[in-house]
């Protein structure tokens, strides 16, 4: 529920495919089909010699280089720096604030309520369970509005619905004490604990 | 609407008259069919890092070549123009199979992301309807539930049961213990019940498998 750009991530990565895709059937074709091979000469040449022609017509005053190498650096540097943006927006979205609001008594000043709050009373009130191996609680920006994500691991065995239901009466009974009906995932799931412990025999 | 009311049994309904008997997947709040899609559907951050540092790598390289160039430099391996060239003159200069194997190697590369790109994705969860909160349950929970479920109403041991759940089918593999009758039907009625009381969305059909060849002193 983190703020990934997936319709980005789908479309770059949709274009990194079709690019790799295209480079290596035309080598496999180049090497299986000899009329492919007098066509890519015939092609790539003259993209080749416009491009020579390119870098001739260019030159720095007063010396042989072309300034478009520099031009095809900056361009390589832009493409670096984009790749760097795009990584670093896989899996933002947490947020350190659950209630953010303006106090409407007599004193002047603003309300917050850390995600830590929730987190601490979940994890009181789940500690004592035998049936659950881990909880973690995170709060999230959704479209700016705080939203929480509750990801318990149980035992094998246990039977989900009930447990949701379970988790789903803490949330009312933490919904009484902030004052605030924030948005709740809970994610039910199992991780190595949970798969490789002792199953949950009595219930 | 009076028609609803009409047939709700009298006793059994909810004590706030607007709270309707099965509540809608994900109640509580806005935005939260976004968060439900997300949890259900992949985000492909992985194989986007994989194909970010790809395209990293080559431009790196690049980079570090046509700036070598530009500074009127000897180049590190390779001159770019020369590379060029190299490659116009492609099937000539490296051995056919070498470069049938690694367009072969690039082509299955591409199919990768491509596919990744394109095929929809949905991940092992089913949702669960609740009053208050989105739940996603993971398909693994489900089905250590469902077998937990068919040990004690077929009454064998935990390694005599399998049971996978996938979107749209729950399937229950038992092999029985020998000479003791399994009931089939017993089995498949409580295992209906137990997903009747999850209603997760979509509700899988359920088939059950009896192996032929029982369990010897289970």
């Amino acid at each position: 529920m983190n703020n990934t750009p997936r319709v980005l991530n789908r479309i770059l990565i949709g274009i990194v495919g079709i690019t790799l895709l295209a480079i290596g059937v035309l080598l496999m074709l180049l090497v299986s089909v000899p009329a492919v091979a007098t066509w890519w000469h015939g092609w790539a040449g003259g993209a080749l010699s416009f491009w020579l022609g390119l870098f001739e017509r260019t030159p720095f005053p007063g010396r042989q280089e072309s300034w478009l190498w520099l031009v095809i650096c900056l361009v390589l540097v832009v493409v670096l720096g984009l790749m760097v943006a795009w990584v670093a927006q896989q899996g933002k979205g947490r947020t350190n604030l659950l209630v953010a609001e303006e106090d409407p008594g007599g004193v002047p000043g603003n309300v917050a309520i850390g995600g830590g709050v929730a987190e601490q009373a979940l994890r009181a009130a789940l500690a004592d369970r035998p049936d659950l191996t881990g909880v973690t609680v995170a709060a999230y920006a959704i479209r700016g509005e705080p939203a929480l994500k509750i990801r318990v691991e149980p035992r094998q065995g246990v039977a989900p619905h009930t447990l949701a239901a379970e988790i789903s009466a803490l949330v009312e009974a933490l919904d009484a004490v902030i004052g605030k009906r924030t948005p709740v995932l809970i994610r039910i799931g199992t991780g190595a604990r949970s798969r490789f412990g002792r199953a949950e025999r009595v219930h | 609407m009076s028609h609803d009311i009409r047939n709700t049994p009298v006793g059994s309904g909810p004590n706030d008259g607007a709270v309707p008997q099965s509540p809608p997947l994900g109640s509580g709040a806005a935005g939260m069919e976004r968060i439900l899609k997300r949890e259900t559907h992949p985000s492909r951050a992985v194989v986007a890092m994989i194909a970010a540092v790809l395209v990293s790598v080559v431009c790196g390289y690049a980079l570090l070549e046509t700036a070598v160039r530009a500074v009127g430099q000897p180049p590190w391996l390779l001159d770019p123009l020369k590379a060029a060239e190299r490659v116009v003159a492609l099937p000539a200069g490296i051995p056919p199979l070498l470069l049938g194997v690694t367009g072969a190697v690039v082509t299955m590369a591409g199919l990768f992301f491509f596919l990744n790109a394109v095929l929809p994705g949905r991940r092992a969860r089913h949702p669960f309807p609740d009053r208050r909160a989105a739940v996603v349950v993971d398909d693994e929970v489900i089905a250590a539930a469902l077998a937990r479920r068919v040990r004690v109403a077929a009454n064998v041991t935990p390694e005599q049961v399998m049971v996978v759940v996938s979107q749209n089918r729950v399937m229950v593999n038992v092999r029985p213990t020998s000479g003791v009758p399994l009931r089939q039907d017993a089995v498949l009625e409580a295992v209906r019940r137990e997903l009747q009381d999850m209603r997760p969305v979509p509700m899988p059909e359920v088939r059950i498998q009896v192996a032929t060849a029982g369990v010897v002193g289970a």
